[in-house]
C-alpha cells in the first residue's frame, strides 16, 4: 500500500473518530492504530510533514513496516501474494542487501518477463561483504519483481515470482 | 555517541536495552526469527528486521545473520544482552572486524571467563579465594575425577569447564555416584557447550550465592556496586535474587567486593561484569566465576544504587570514563527480584501459549520487565523467563510486603506461570528471616513420581 493511500485513510480515521483500522487487499494488509504507545525520536520530524498528530504519524510508519511482514506472512500461509499452481516464490534466503545486477554498471540479470533457466542466477544479496547468487530453482520464467535495488533484505523476504514451465 | 544500536537479543533484555537507547537518543534495529515476529521488541525498536527461522542456532545464535543485519541498515554498535551471544568471544570480535562496537567486555576476556580453569588459576594467582578443586586445565577422564574426588573428599561439585547456566553440573556424594554421573555431566557439556573438559569442585554445605556488581571503563578503572543473593535457585538457576545480601556485615561486604574488583582488574576488565562468590555459613567466601555480560538480574542492583547498569554499559562501550567512584555509591534499601517462568508450578514444565489477559502489577516501589501483552503467544522455542517483577523499599520486610501485594495483583491468564511457587517463598519463617542456602528451594519441588512410595509401602507407613 502506498504511503500517500494510508495518510488518506488516517484522515478519514480522523474525521470518522476512528483509533483502529484494519485493511487487508491483494497487496497485503495494513493496521492503523492513533495513539499508540509508541513515541520515537521521529516524532518531531513527522509532525512538522502535515497536519497529522505526531503519534499517528509514527504509527504510519510502524504500521507501513508491517505491510511488509504480513505480505511475508501471507505469502507462506494464506496466500496474499496470488500465485497460480505453476509459480513459485523467491524468497531471500538471508539478510542482506538485495541487487538486480552483478555490478552498478552490468544489466539486470533478469527483468519481468524474462525466460530463465534452471540455475541460472536471478539476483545477489550481500550480506557480510559477500555476494550471494540466488539462482533459479527451475527453468521458466520472471512473472514479478518484488525487491528494489539496493534495498535491505529480511530473512524470508520475497523477491520474486517466477513461473515454472 | 552511537547514532544506531542493534540489539541481537529478544524478550525483556531486549526491551530493557531498547528503552535504554531511547533516552540516550540513540536508534535501535531490533532482530528476530520468524517466531518472534509478533514479539514486543520488534514493536518498540525504531527498526526491525527478520534474520532467520525459530531455531535459535538459525537465528539469534547466527553470527554471520546478525552482522549482516547490522551492517547492511547501518549499525555503529551492537548490544548482546544476556544468554545468546553475550559470552561468546567470536561474536565479539566478529564485531570489532565488522567495524562494530561490541557493548560488552573484549573478546579475549570473554574467552578467559569462559574457561573455568583457566579462571580459577588467575584468581588464585591473584590472591582472590578460590574453592579446593582441580588443578591445571580440568578433566576429561572419569579416572582422573576419581583421583581429583579422593582428594577433594565428597561431597563433590562436577562442572563444565566450558560450563554457565547449570548446564553439565552436578552434585556427587560417593564414589558410586561419582562413577555414574560424571558421564551424564560430560555428556550434558558437550550437547552444550562442544566441550567434553570437566573440573571438579569442593561441595560448600549450606553456602549462599553472593555476586558482585562490576562497573569498569576501558581506562583501567573499575568499581563494585554492591552484592545480590541468588541463593534462591532451582537446579543451578536462579528463581528470586535480593540486594543487599540480608547476612552481610558491612565489614564482609567491604572485603568481598574488594575481592571482585581485584579479580576484575588482574585481567584488565571493561564494561559490566558479575564476579560470582559462594559465602560459607563462617563468612570465608570464594570465587566461582565471572559473567562477563549483564546479568537478567542487574534491576536489583539499579534499585538500591540508583546507576543505570545498562546506559553505563553503552556509555563505556563508547569509551566514556566512569562518572564516579567507588565511594561515591551509595546503597538505599533492599530491593528483591522474582523471576516470572511460563511453567506449570507444580510440575515445574514449561506451559507455552496464549496470553489472554495480562495485567502486571504497578505502585511505589514496583517495577515489571515483560515482553508480554494481551494476545501474545509465548512460543516454544526459547528461554521461559517471561517477566521479571522487581520490588524495592526501605526494609527486607518492606520488601516482602510489597511483593506479596504485587504477586497478587498480577495476572497472566491463558498459561501458566511460577507465581504460586513466589508466594509460597515469601509465606517461608525462614526465607523471612533471611536463613537459608542455595539449597533452599528443595522444600518446594514436587517429588518425582518414582520417588512416591508404592501402595504396599504406604499402608506400612499409615
Amino acid at each position: 500500500m502506498e504511503v500517500r493511500e494510508i495518510k488518506a485513510l488516517l484522515v478519514l480515521m480522523r474525521d470518522y473518530g476512528l483509533v483502529e483500522l484494519e485493511i487487508e487487499d491483494k497487496k497485503g494488509k495494513v493496521r492503523l492504530v492513533r495513539g499508540g504507545a509508541r513515541a520515537s525520536i521521529e516524532e518531531t520530524e513527522a509532525s512538522s510533514a502535515d497536519h497529522i498528530p505526531a503519534r499517528v504519524a509514527t504509527s504510519i510508519k510502524m504500521a507501513s513496516r508491517h505491510v511488509e511482514a504480513t505480505t511475508e506472512e501471507g505469502s507462506k500461509a494464506a496466500g496474499k501474494i496470488d500465485l497460480q499452481p505453476n509459480q513459485k516464490l523467491i524468497e531471500s534466503p538471508m539478510v542482506g542487501t538485495f541487487y538486480r545486477a552483478a555490478s552498478p554498471d552490468s544489466a539486470p540479470f533478469v527483468e519481468e518477463g524474462s525466460s530463465i533457466r534452471k540455475g541460472q542466477p536471478l539476483c545477489i544479496i550481500e550480506a557480510m561483504k559477500m555476494m550471494n547468487e540466488i539462482e533459479s530453482p527451475a527453468a521458466g520464467r520472471v512473472i514479478r519483481i518484488l525487491a528494489e535495488n539496493g534495498n535491505p533484505i529480511e530473512y524470508g523476504q520475497p523477491l520474486m515470482i517466477i513461473e515454472v514451465v | 555517541m552511537f547514532k544506531k544500536l542493534l540489539v541481537a537479543n529478544r524478550g525483556t533484555i531486549a526491551i530493557r536495552i531498547i528503552r535504554a537507547c531511547r533516552e540516550l537518543g540513540i536508534s535501535t534495529v531490533a532482530v528476530f526469527s520468524t517466531a518472534d515476529k509478533d514479539a514486543l521488541h520488534v514493536r518498540m525498536a525504531d527498526e526491525s528486521v527478520c534474520i532467520g527461522p525459530p531455531a535459535a542456532e538459525d537465528s539469534y545464535l547466527n553470527i554471520p545473520a546478525i552482522l549482516s543485519a547490522a551492517t547492511t541498515f547501518g549499525a555503529d554498535a551492537v548490544h548482546p544482552g544476556y544468554g545468546f551471544l553475550s559470552e561468546n568471544g567470536d561474536f565479539a570480535e566478529a564485531c570489532q572486524r565488522s567495524g562494530l562496537s561490541f557493548v560488552g567486555p573484549r573478546a579475549r576476556h570473554i574467552r578467559l571467563m569462559g574457561d573455568k580453569p583457566r579462571a580459577r588459576r588467575i584468581m588464585k594467582r591473584a590472591g582472590v579465594p578460590v574453592l579446593p578443586g582441580s588443578e591445571g586445565t580440568g578433566v576429561t577422564e572419569l579416572r582422573e575425577a576419581q583421583v581429583d574426588a579422593k582428594r577433594l573428599g565428597y561431597p563433590v561439585l562436577i562442572k563444565a569447564a566450558a560450563g554457565g547456566g547449570g548446564k553439565g553440573m552436578r552434585i556427587v556424594r560417593d564414589a558410586n555416584e561419582l562413577a555414574r554421573l560424571f558421564s551424564l555431566a560430560q555428556g550434558e557439556s558437550e550437547a552444550s557447550f562442544s566441550s567434553r573438559k570437566m573440573y571438579l569442585e569442593k561441595y560448600l554445605e549450606r553456602a549462599r550465592h553472593v555476586e558482585f556488581q562490576i562497573l569498569a571503563d576501558n581506562h583501567r578503572m573499575a568499581i563494585h556496586l554492591g552484592e545480590r543473593d541468588c541463593s534462591i535457585q532451582r537446579r543451578h538457576q536462579k528463581v528470586i535474587e535480593e540486594s543487599p545480601c540480608p547476612i552481610l556485615t558491612a565489614r564482609l561486604r567491604d572485603k568481598m567486593g574488594k575481592a571482585a574488583v581485584r579479580a576484575a582488574n588482574v585481567v584488565g576488565y571493561s564494561n559490566v561484569g558479575t564476579v560470582e562468590f559462594l559465602l560459607a555459613p563462617a563468612g570465608e567466601f570464594y570465587f566461582i566465576e565471572m559473567n562477563t555480560r549483564i546479568q537478567v538480574e542487574h534491576g536489583v542492583t539499579e534499585m538500591v544504587t540508583g546507576v543505570d547498569l545498562v546506559k553505563e554499559s553503552i556509555a563505556m562501550a563508547m569509551g566514556e570514563p566512569l562518572a564516579f567512584k567507588q565511594r561515591q555509591v551509595t546503597f538505599k534499601g533492599a530491593s528483591m527480584e522474582f523471576r516470572i517462568y511460563a511453567e506449570d508450578p507444580e510440575r515445574h514444565i514449561p506451559s507455552p501459549g496464549v496470553v489472554s489477559n495480562h495485567h502486571p502489577p504497578g505502585g511505589l516501589g514496583v517495577r515489571v520487565e515483560t515482553a508480554l501483552y494481551d494476545g501474545y503467544r509465548v512460543p516454544v522455542h526459547y528461554d521461559p523467563l517471561i517477566a521479571k517483577l522487581i520490588v524495592h523499599a526501605e526494609t527486607r520486610p518492606e520488601v516482602i510486603a510489597r511483593a506479596k501485594a504485587a504477586l497478587r495483583e498480577y495476572v497472566i491468564d491463558g498459561i501458566k506461570t511460577n507465581i504460586p511457587l513466589h508466594l509460597k517463598i515469601l509465606h517461608d519463617p525462614d526465607f523471612n528471616r533471611g536463613e537459608f542456602s542455595t539449597d533452599f528451594i528443595r522444600r518446594y519441588e514436587p517429588r518425582a513420581v518414582e520417588a512416591q512410595p508404592a501402595p504396599s509401602q504406604v499402608s506400612k507407613a499409615s
